[in-house]
Order: C-alpha cells, then sequence, then structure tokens
C-alpha cells in the first residue's frame, strides 16, 4: 500500500468513527455517500480462502486461482480457454515424432530480481512429478529434462503424450524460484512469490489476502494497480452488498435471482463466465433399469432443459449435449435432447417399462439451485410415468457413495482444469480409467480406443475428429442425463475496468484498471 | 488463593472430559463416509494415486495407533498438520480464536448492558406497556433467523445508511469494535431474549421477599433496596442462563460469521467437517472444550462474588 493510500483510508476510517460514536450518542444521521475506492488499489471479494499456495498440493479453486496470479507457467490457456499461448516460454516446438518438447524462455525474472533459469524449470516440473505432488499423475509421462542452456530446455517423453503440453499449463506446473523453496522447505509457501504478476504481501486466513504488485513481472505496465486486496466473504448475499456499498471493487459469484437486479444497477457491470463446467445426473449402468440405453435416452427427453436453464439459473446457462463443456474440439452437430414426453414414452415402452419405474436420486444437501433442479426433475419425470425418489446427501459423502456403486441415480457436475478436453473424456467417458466413466460403469469400446489414439496423436483435425466422435457416442450412449452448463456470474463497479472470470474460472487481475 | 485452587481443580477435571471429547470427535468422523484423499484428489487421482496420498497422511494406519498419535501431539502441544491447508493446525486456530472471542466478548458485554436495566424496567413495570413491548421485541427478534437479521440490519445500516461496515473485521482495536458492533449486536439480541426474562422473573420474586420488605422496613433508600438487595439476588440464575448461552456461542457463530465476514472458529470447523480435515476438527473440537470449561469457571467465580452463600470449592 503506498503512503498516500495509507493517509486515504485512515482518514476515512476516523471519519466513519466519528459517526460511529454519534450515532451510539444518539443523534441522527443523515445518508452518506460511500469512500470512493483507492486509485491504485483493488479489493475483491471471494467466497472461500486460499487453503495453501503450494501447486502440487491445491486442488480447491480459490487456492489455484491466487496461484496462477503469483506464479508462472511455461504456456497458458488464451483467455477465452480455446488455445495455448506463450506463458514463461516465448517459444516452443515439438519433434515430429511427438517425443521432445523444447521450450526457449522469456528474459522473466522473480520477483526477488533472480532471473529465471532452466534450472528453475527442471525443478519445478520434477517436484511437480515427485513422491509428494497431488498432480504427479499428470507430469510422469516426461521421463527426461535436459538443459541446453540456461534459457532453453527439452523435456523427453518416452511415448507420444498429446496433453502433455497443456498439463505443463496447469497451475500444478507453475515455475518456482528453486533457490528459495530449497532453501525455506515448507515455509516458502506461506508468503510464496515467482515471477508471476503479483507476490503474496499478507495472508490472514479466512479474511482476506493482500497481494503486491510484482515490479519484475515480465509484461511491461501489468499490473495496472499496486495491490489487489483479495477478501473471503462466505455468505452471498453479504458479497453482493459490500460491492452496492462500494466497500469492494469487485465480487465473484452472485446468486442467479439477483443477477437481473444488479445488472440493471447504473453503477455496476455484471458479466456471466462460461466455465468448463456440466450439471448432470449420473446413472449407474450396472442397476436395472440403466443398463438399457433407450431408457437412459428416454430420461433425457423427459427433461425440459431449458426450462431448467430458464426457471433456476435464470437465463445464466445453456443447455447440456453431453458431459464435456463447451470447449477446444467441442462436437457442434450435436443438438442437446429435446424435451419430447412422447418420445421418451415410446422408448420406455420399447424397453419393456411402459408403466415407468420408480428410482432414487442423490441430491447434495444445503445447495439451493440443486435443491430446485431436483424439485424439477421429480416433476418431469413423473410425465411418463417414473417416480424419482430424491435422496440428501452431504456433498462430501457423494462422490464416495457413487465411487463405491450405491445409487441408482446422482445429480453432480464436472469441472475441467485443463483446456483440453483429454481430462474430462477419461474422467466421464472411459472404462475402465480412474473413475470408470464418472461411477457409471459405462463401456463403450470405440470410446476407449479414440481414448488412447487421442493422447498418441498431434493437435490437429485428426485429434478433433477422434474428440467429435467420442463426444457424439456419449451423447448416444447417455451414462447421464445431460443437464447445462451454469456460468458463474460476477459484477465490478463502474470505475473498474477489465475484470472477468475466465472460461477457465480463474481472473487474470494484472488486466484490472482502476479508474 | 481459594480461586487459584478452584481453577486449578478444575483444569484437572478438564483431562477425562477431553479425553472423553477427542474420542468422540476422533470416532464419530471417520464413521462419516467418504476421506480427505478422495476428497483431494477428486476427479484427478487413480486408485493408486489416493492410496498414496492416504499413506502419507497416515490414513492407513490402525485407528487406535492413529488416536495415540493424536494425543502425543496433543502432549506437545500441537494438533499435528492440517490435512486441508497441509501446515500446521494450532497457529490456524490461534489465528482465528481471537475474532471468535471478541465477538463472544463483545456480544457478552452488550447482552448483560441491555438485560439490566431493561429487565429492571419490566419488572418495576410488571404487565404494563413496557413491559409488553420489551416482551414482544424480543420474542419477534428471537423468531427471526440470524442470517435474515443480519442481511436486513446490514441493508439498513450499511446499505441505505452506510453507518457501519458490511462485513470484515478491521484492523486496529477501533476499528475492530466499530466492524464487530453489528454482529454482536445480533448475537447480543438473542442473548437479551432468554436473560431478560429469565432476570425479570427472577426480580418479581425476589421482590416479594420478606428480606426485602425488612431492608425497606429499616429506612433504605429505593435505590440501595434495587440494587442491593433486589437485583444482587436475582443475578444467580441469570449467571447461568448467560453462562450456558454463551458456551453456545462460542460455537454457533457460524451463521453471523459468514453473514459478516468475520474469519472465527466456526466458519473453520464446518469447512474442515467437510474437507474431513480429521486434524483440523480435533483441535477445534479441544479447544471449544477448553473455552467452554473456561466459560463455566468464570460463571462459577461471577456466582460467588454475587451471592457471598457460594464458596468456591
Amino acid at each position: 500500500m503506498t503512503s498516500s493510500s495509507i493517509n486515504h483510508l485512515k482518514t476515512g476510517q476516523v471519519w466513519r468513527r466519528g459517526l460511529f460514536v454519534a450515532t451510539i450518542l444518539g443523534s441522527l444521521s443523515a445518508p452518506l455517500l460511500a469512500m470512493p475506492a483507492d486509485a491504485a488499489n483493488l479489493r475483491v471479494a471471494i467466497a472461500e480462502d486460499a487453503l495453501t499456495l503450494d501447486p502440487i498440493a491445491s486442488s480447491d479453486n480459490p487456492s489455484i486461482w491466487t496461484e496462477l496470479l503469483i506464479f508462472d507457467q511455461l504456456v497458458r490457456p488464451s483467455k477465452d480457454g480455446t488455445k495455448l499461448e506463450p506463458g514463461l516460454a516465448e517459444k516452443w516446438t515439438i519433434s515430429p515424432d511427438g517425443l521432445d518438447y523444447t521450450f526457449t524462455l522469456r528474459d522473466a525474472k522473480f520477483a526477488n530480481g533472480e532471473p529465471v533459469t532452466a534450472e528453475d524449470v527442471v525443478y519445478s516440473l520434477q517436484r511437480a512429478a515427485g513422491e509428494k505432488s497431488d498432480w504427479a499423475r499428470f507430469f510422469k509421462p516426461v521421463t527426461k529434462y535436459t538443459i541446453v542452456d540456461p534459457k532453453t530446455v527439452t523435456l523427453h517423453l518416452d511415448k507420444p503424450f498429446t496433453p502433455m503440453l497443456n498439463n505443463l499449463a496447469l497451475f500444478s506446473a507453475s515455475i518456482l524460484p528453486k533457490k528459495e523453496v530449497e532453501a525455506k522447505g515448507d515455509e516458502f509457501f506461506k508468503m510464496p512469490f515467482g515471477s508471476g504478476p503479483f507476490q503474496v504481501k499478507q495472508w490472514t486466513h479466512g479474511e482476506k489476502m493482500v497481494l503486491a504488485k510484482n515490479a519484475n513481472y515480465w509484461q511491461s505496465g501489468k499490473p495496472a494497480v499496486d495491490e489487489a486486496e483479495v477478501q473471503i466473504i462466505n455468505e452471498d448475499n453479504a458479497r453482493v452488498l459490500k460491492l452496492k456499498a462500494g466497500e469492494v471493487d469487485a465480487i465473484v459469484g452472485i446468486p442467479f435471482n439477483q443477477v437481473s437486479q444488479l445488472k440493471a444497477d447504473q453503477q455496476l457491470n455484471v458479466g456471466v463466465a462460461e466455465v468448463f463446467r456440466t450439471d448432470l445426473v449420473q446413472l449407474n449402468t450396472k442397476k436395472k433399469p440403466f443398463d438399457d440405453q433407450r431408457v437412459r435416452q428416454a430420461l433425457n427427453y423427459a427433461v425440459d432443459k431449458a426450462a431448467l436453464v430458464k426457471g433456476v439459473l435464470r437465463g445464466n446457462g445453456k443447455e447440456a449435449v453431453s458431459s464435456l463443456p463447451v470447449m477446444a474440439y467441442h462436437n457442434s452437430d450435436l443438438k442437446p435432447y429435446p424435451h419430447d414426453v412422447a418420445k421418451a414414452k415410446a422408448l420406455l415402452a420399447e424397453a419393456g417399462y411402459e408403466k415407468g419405474f420408480s428410482a432414487s436420486m442423490l441430491v447434495p444437501s444445503g445447495d439451493v439451485t440443486y435443491r430446485q433442479v431436483a424439485s424439477a426433475l421429480q416433476s418431469s419425470l413423473k410425465q411418463v410415468g417414473v417416480d424419482l425418489k430424491l435422496q440428501s446427501i452431504e456433498g462430501t459423502s457423494q462422490y464416495s457413495t457413487t465411487k463405491a456403486g450405491n445409487y441408482e441415480m446422482s445429480l453432480s457436475y464436472t469441472t475441467s482444469d485443463t483446456i483440453d478436453p483429454d481430462q474430462l473424456i477419461g474422467f466421464t467417458a472411459v472404462n475402465p480409467e480412474r473413475a470408470n466413466a464418472f461411477h457409471t460403469e459405462w463401456k463403450d469400446d470405440r470410446v476407449n480406443e479414440l481414448y488412447e489414439l487421442e493422447r498418441r496423436s498431434a493437435d490437429g483435425p485428426e485429434r478433433e475428429k477422434q474428440f467429435k466422435e467420442m463426444e457424439a457416442r456419449v451423447h448416444d450412449g447417455a451414462p447421464f442425463i445431460f443437464l447445462y452448463h451454469q456460468g458463474v456470474p460476477y459484477a465490478s463497479r463502474k470505475n473498474i475496468e477489465g475484470f472477468e472470470v475466465l472460461p477457465t474460472s480463474n481472473y487474470r487481475l494484472e488486466d484490472v484498471v482502476v479508474k | 488463593m481459594e480461586i487459584l485452587k478452584f481453577t486449578f481443580g478444575r483444569l484437572l477435571q478438564l483431562i477425562p472430559v477431553l479425553l472423553g471429547i477427542t474420542l468422540i470427535a476422533f470416532l464419530l468422523l471417520r464413521v462419516l463416509p467418504g476421506d480427505p484423499a478422495t476428497l483431494i484428489l477428486g476427479n484427478r487421482g487413480t486408485a493408486e494415486d489416493i492410496a498414496r496420498l492416504t499413506t502419507q497422511l497416515g490414513l492407513d494406519r490402525p485407528l487406535w495407533q492413529q488416536y495415540l498419535a493424536f494425543l502425543g501431539d496433543m502432549l506437545r502441544g500441537s494438533f499435528g498438520q492440517s490435512i486441508a491447508y497441509r501446515s500446521a493446525v494450532g497457529p490456524l486456530i490461534m489465528e482465528r480464536l481471537w475474532a471468535t472471542l471478541a465477538l463472544v466478548g463483545f456480544s457478552t458485554l452488550l447482552a448483560v448492558a441491555m438485560t439490566i436495566p431493561l429487565a429492571l424496567i419490566a419488572a418495576l413495570r410488571k404487565n404494563g406497556i413496557t413491559d409488553h413491548a420489551i416482551k414482544i421485541f424480543f420474542v419477534a427478534v428471537m423468531s427471526m433467523p440470524a442470517f435474515w437479521l443480519g442481511v436486513l440490519v446490514v441493508l439498513l445500516l450499511s446499505v441505505v445508511y452506510p453507518i457501519f461496515p458490511v462485513s470484515g473485521y478491521g484492523d486496529t482495536f477501533v476499528d475492530r469494535v466499530y466492524h464487530l458492533f453489528l454482529p454482536a449486536l445480533i448475537i447480543a439480541l438473542g442473548t437479551a431474549a432468554l436473560t431478560i426474562r429469565s432476570l425479570r422473573s427472577s426480580l418479581i420474586d425476589v421482590m416479594r421477599a420478606d428480606y426485602i420488605d425488612t431492608a425497606r422496613a429499616k429506612g433504605l433508600r429505593q435505590r440501595v433496596v434495587l440494587f442491593r438487595h433486589i437485583l444482587r439476588n436475582s443475578l444467580i440464575s441469570t449467571i447461568s442462563v448467560l453462562g450456558v448461552h454463551t458456551s453456545w456461542v462460542i460455537g454457533g457463530t457460524v451463521v453471523i460469521e459468514s453473514v459478516f465476514a468475520i474469519p472465527g472458529l466456526g466458519y473453520l470447523l464446518v469447512s474442515s467437517i467437510s474437507a474431513r480435515d480429521y486434524p483440523m476438527v480435533q483441535g477445534l473440537t479441544v479447544t471449544f472444550a477448553v473455552l467452554v470449561v473456561a466459560i463455566n469457571l468464570v460463571t462459577d467465580i461471577a456466582y460467588a462474588i454475587a451471592d457471598p452463600r457460594v464458596k468456591l470449592s
């Protein structure tokens, strides 16, 4: 914080404190204008605090978002999330056999002024593939590292693995200052710095994190703010009120039923990010009647997805065609299952369930949106003779319950960490794989075959075709009721420019200008 | 001296209490479905990844070994490593303890400040308009959910009439008092609703007692009778209500903490349970137990001060 801003804040506080005393004494106060935002500082409110800032031990969004502001990766997703762009590496080449990745580092410095070298890169990536890493699987395909010179490094693979480049854009592939991490150990991650636009200046757990501008950041002129303060406000309404009162400049996460009202507010800019997320109902294909593809399709026809988007999300989302978000290699020929009760009934009759059946569905407790969706599904399915029993379950237990196969239907969602569909295809459609088609146990040999191929094929039209075919097979096989892609509404005050939530769910505060 | 001996005795009693509480918390957590390793790795981990992390976290050992390890950690004055935060539990709890204590202390002060005058007025004007008005107001406050009342108060006093900050915790002492005023007030209203009722009825009982007639008959002034004899003798039951309620407030401020963005222990507990952060929940359980025992201790000492017949033993 600059000295002028400290003075500014203090004056404001004394002024308000005087007012507070005056109120206690019982004098009546007139409405006052909120303090203007400090020109050089930005205040953002989000719902949850980061847990840890060690990139190889993080899996929660707030930790990931913060790490992306502090550290650089070799490559990074473009703002629209459709391709990779240079990060710390200003250029790279992949050998024709797909086995050697050579990166040329740009002239970047860590926040302490030390240059970023190939040695830092190798250290960080080996750490990410190491024993202590929760993300080792993503980096194990690299079997050898060669430091060509301080600014050039080559990664060798034993066999082609196309998602590798995307994995290098993950926060867990952050490039750390080797010397510092080795000297300080875990302590380093309490106040970490990297070569990214910001560094941690103060962190009060559960309250706020103050990020100071990294004066050595390689993108000249960025960040535009001296300091970004990320405040933690769990309650949705409280966050909205804080923005309205001008106590913060931007917020992430707005209750869907308040979005249109905030859009009408002249002092605010409101946006809805189309993040890589799909909401769906898992169908346990090991259990009757969900073993029958016709039944699963019938359920998809029976649900009015457009009504869910309109009624529950208040328009802040899109209907889903498959378990994949709308991302790279998306099959745009696919259309969502239309709401067609007659067709659903016909399919059920064909499968021998003309009288319908009854089933239970797990619903994560404590989530208003899910509760509304669950009741809507219940009444939709009733029209085709399916009697749905809702079974509330604590969110934490849901994953292990479906994993153990103790369910019929389960209302859930998936999100992607990378901009490549490989991660979610592997998670939601491939069986056997780590989740056996997200616990549905659905099995499609052609998808399995294409998955193997896709991971070996270089990026291009061939790989695109493979993904499109897989997505079409998931759509037809319908191991899920595909619901919608839920957006993330965010808002900022009019004097803030460039605040946006990206499809990858994070925000680039270095691009934000306070006017 | 007597107080010291009494305090020490109470601290000794804490040991079996803590053993019991930690054992229950320890077992309950592990009965819940969902394990930390699966939660952390989610859709990213294979079965081997999950097994490796489980071993790393020491969760593959037999339960009794894990419990003994936890007791060992506790004796060494630490609660181990948080699974979610990947750092020592102790400092993380300490960081938030002050916010919770400040909120609880401030709200208790406000509650007492409201209770004594309002209960006196209500008792002196028994069944009058003021008495009924006080009763109706606090019944209404008690019937409103805290988060709703909180949002309403913020809307009125922070957005429409920006007198108080919407939320936050502040940086300096005065700033914190200013930030904590609204949340403490909302908790205090809930507490006062109980204590005013309790104090009012004991005041009315005491006013009817023979010794009050004696006090009046020997010519003491009304004010002396009221404060030295009536109020002091009526406080006993209210002190226990206040003590019990304050113990509850310590762990029960989650909603207020969320609405006002106060980095307290309540929210940490809820999120740690969701994350199956065993060491953190165990550490918090012990912290809460110590705090509740401490409040009971203070309550007992307050008895002795209010009523000379009560001996600390």
